[in-house]
């Protein structure tokens, strides 16, 4: 009925509705001019050359030659690039687990009425917005094996220091404790923002029912937050994969070993390693190929399986 | 919202204990930081460590802006993240009007695509685009820095949902008047959207001053560099002094928080919004 009202409105000349709407298209072209050009010339192109020059012998400087799939086969083939996964995978695994768990906890801890809760969400998100440079260099101290702040903890609670940063079998956990300590806020916020959206009537209607306050977490809870966890999760896992400033930041050697005997080599620093230290750009154009792929298929097995646990409303 | 969880007193207590145990561990290595800036050179590598420095010695900032030229990596710091978060704000201001408010053919699925991007890890770029700046004689030039990263899929998202959520009485009433909608824009929409360009412009404040690896394949003379660059080339040069390390590290993190204090609100609820995005 409603729909039928504008028809008995003075109808407006068609000559100047389509000059209206051609206006809009000339607005429309004009705000968006700077975006297109950008994206164009700094996203579409370099990534239309990134695939051809992975097909490539390209060097840092000279004209590339066409090698067929000899670098992705090269790479299969590559130790070193078995070793980048395998500790990029490890170091995927533990932090997802590492970053969001303790995320999801103080988050419920924020989510009840209690004094300084504001102060407490500031305090830990501080690490979060602080530079990861900065606060990566200062952790290379705090974990010293002689004089940082950590082993003298450890000392104190009657074990042996840690040798973090020196010994290869704890350069990955060191990677983790730093990164996941930068990201736990970030996570935190998240959760937070989630759970706020839950509508309190749900735990009122339960606890009506008689249901304990576990029962209310496990039944309204986890389920009312499940898009959130997946959101979480799917972001940490893409950020893992492209980790670059902790390793490089805590690990670089003047060997450009990242980390003692390369134990914290990931994926994207082994990538600029051979690109701007040994100049196989064809190589490392693959390389960010591969791992383009990984993070695709990562990302589709996810969203496939989220099907199973995930709850939209 | 009521206590849901905790309600018993010892209930509570555990919880401030969980906080304040995890708020120290957060907050600890800045202290730790900004201490160790201010001691002698010896004493920030003594066993057991200490944490109060025995005199306090300023002239540690000194020494560290004459040893490496700090000063002028953060004023090109400066430089770019102002340029970059300028670029940022502007172009997504445009192109999320557009998309919220105009209507031309194809606007849904160039919106699509334009998200798509986000998909693309950095790492597939970063070859290609260190050979397009060979070729724009860009390479250690603060250019490299600024004019790739003046715009930005997320912030055009952001800035469309809010354009979306105005209710179209005003544009219709200022469309009736003549008003252009370039006008409309910026009279009604942009005083509106303080709040959402606040929030992106402290994310773009973040993502350009704490950005690390495109500046340490692109830049390579020490005056052109930005200061992540100058703290590691501090850490390769002067290992052994902490002293010096701690400070500059302090020069480089304390804008952050200066700027994390006074738009805490922006910082927190942009990830929150990004956050429902997943929903």
């Amino acid at each position: 009925m409603a729909k039928q009202a504008p028809a008995a409105l003075p109808v407006t000349p068609p000559r100047r509705l389509s000059g209206r709407r051609a206006r809009q298209w000339i607005d429309a072209f004009g705000m968006l001019l700077p975006t297109i050009l950008g994206v164009l010339i700094f996203f579409l192109v370099p990534l239309g050359i990134s695939f051809y020059l992975s097909f490539t012998d390209a060097r840092l400087f000279g004209d590339p030659n066409l090698v067929g799939l000899n670098n992705y086969q090269r790479a299969l083939s590559d130790p070193t690039f078995y070793r980048a996964m395998w500790n990029t995978a490890a170091f995927s695994m533990v932090t997802l687990i590492v970053s969001t768990v303790p995320a999801l906890l103080l988050a419920v801890i924020l989510n009840e009425r209690i004094a300084g809760r504001t102060f407490f969400r500031a305090v830990f998100f501080i690490p979060v917005v602080a530079s990861v440079v900065g606060v990566t260099l200062l952790w290379r101290y705090l974990l010293n094996v002689d004089f940082g702040f950590v082993n003298y903890a450890i000392r104190l609670l009657g074990f042996e220091p840690i040798p973090w940063l020196t010994r290869p079998e704890w350069g990955l956990a060191s990677v983790i404790l730093v990164f996941s300590w930068k990201t736990i806020g970030y996570n935190m916020v998240i959760f937070l923002a989630g759970l706020q959206g839950v509508p309190p009537q749900l735990y009122e209607a339960a606890s009506l029912d008689g249901a304990s306050r576990w029962q209310q977490f496990l039944y309204i809870t986890v389920p009312m937050l499940s898009p959130t966890t997946f959101f979480v999760l799917v972001t940490t896992l893409i950020n893992c994969l492209q980790v670059f400033d902790v390793p490089v930041a805590l690990g670089l050697t003047r060997s450009n070993t990242v980390g003692p005997a390369d134990s914290m080599l990931t994926i994207v620093p082994l990538l600029w390693r051979e690109a701007f230290i040994g100049g196989r750009m064809g190589y490392a154009s693959a390389l960010a190929w591969l791992l383009f792929v990984i993070i695709l298929l990562l990302t589709l097995i996810q969203f496939r399986l989220s099907r199973r646990w995930v709850h939209y409303e | 919202m009521a206590s849901l969880i905790l309600r018993r007193p010892w209930e509570r207590g555990l919880a401030y204990l969980i906080l304040s145990l995890t708020g120290f561990v957060m907050i600890f290595p800045f202290i730790y930081m900004a201490l160790s800036s201010l001691k002698p050179s010896t004493e920030v590598v003594q066993v057991p460590p200490t944490l109060w420095p025995s005199e306090v010695r300023w002239s540690n900032y000194l020494e560290v802006l004459s040893i490496v030229p700090l000063g002028t990596q953060l004023i090109n710091t400066v430089i770019v993240t102002v340029l970059v978060v300028l670029g940022w704000v502007i172009t997504s201001v445009l192109a999320g009007y557009a998309f919220a408010r105009l209507d031309f053919p194809g606007r849904e699925f160039l919106f699509g695509a334009y998200l798509a991007t986000l998909m693309v890890p950095f790492a597939v770029l970063i070859v290609p685009m260190y050979r397009l700046m060979l070729v724009f004689g860009w390479v250690d030039r603060l250019e490299a820095l600024i004019v790739p990263w003046l715009f930005t899929a997320y912030g055009t998202f952001l800035l469309r949902q809010f354009f979306m959520s105005v209710p179209k009485d005003l544009e219709d009433a200022a469309l009736i008047d003549g008003a252009s909608h370039w006008g409309i824009l910026f009279r009604i929409f942009l005083p509106l959207a303080r709040p959402a360009i606040a929030t992106l412009a402290t994310f773009a404040f973040l993502y350009a001053w704490n950005s690390f690896l495109w500046p340490l394949i692109i830049i390579s003379s020490p005056s052109n560099k930005v200061v992540t660059q100058g703290l590691v080339d501090l850490q390769a040069l002067y290992a052994a002094r902490v002293d010096l390390i701690m400070a500059g590290s302090t020069l480089a993190v304390l804008p952050t928080l200066i700027v994390f204090l006074f738009a805490q609100r922006y910082f927190i609820e942009g990830i929150a919004t990004s956050g429902l995005a997943g929903r």
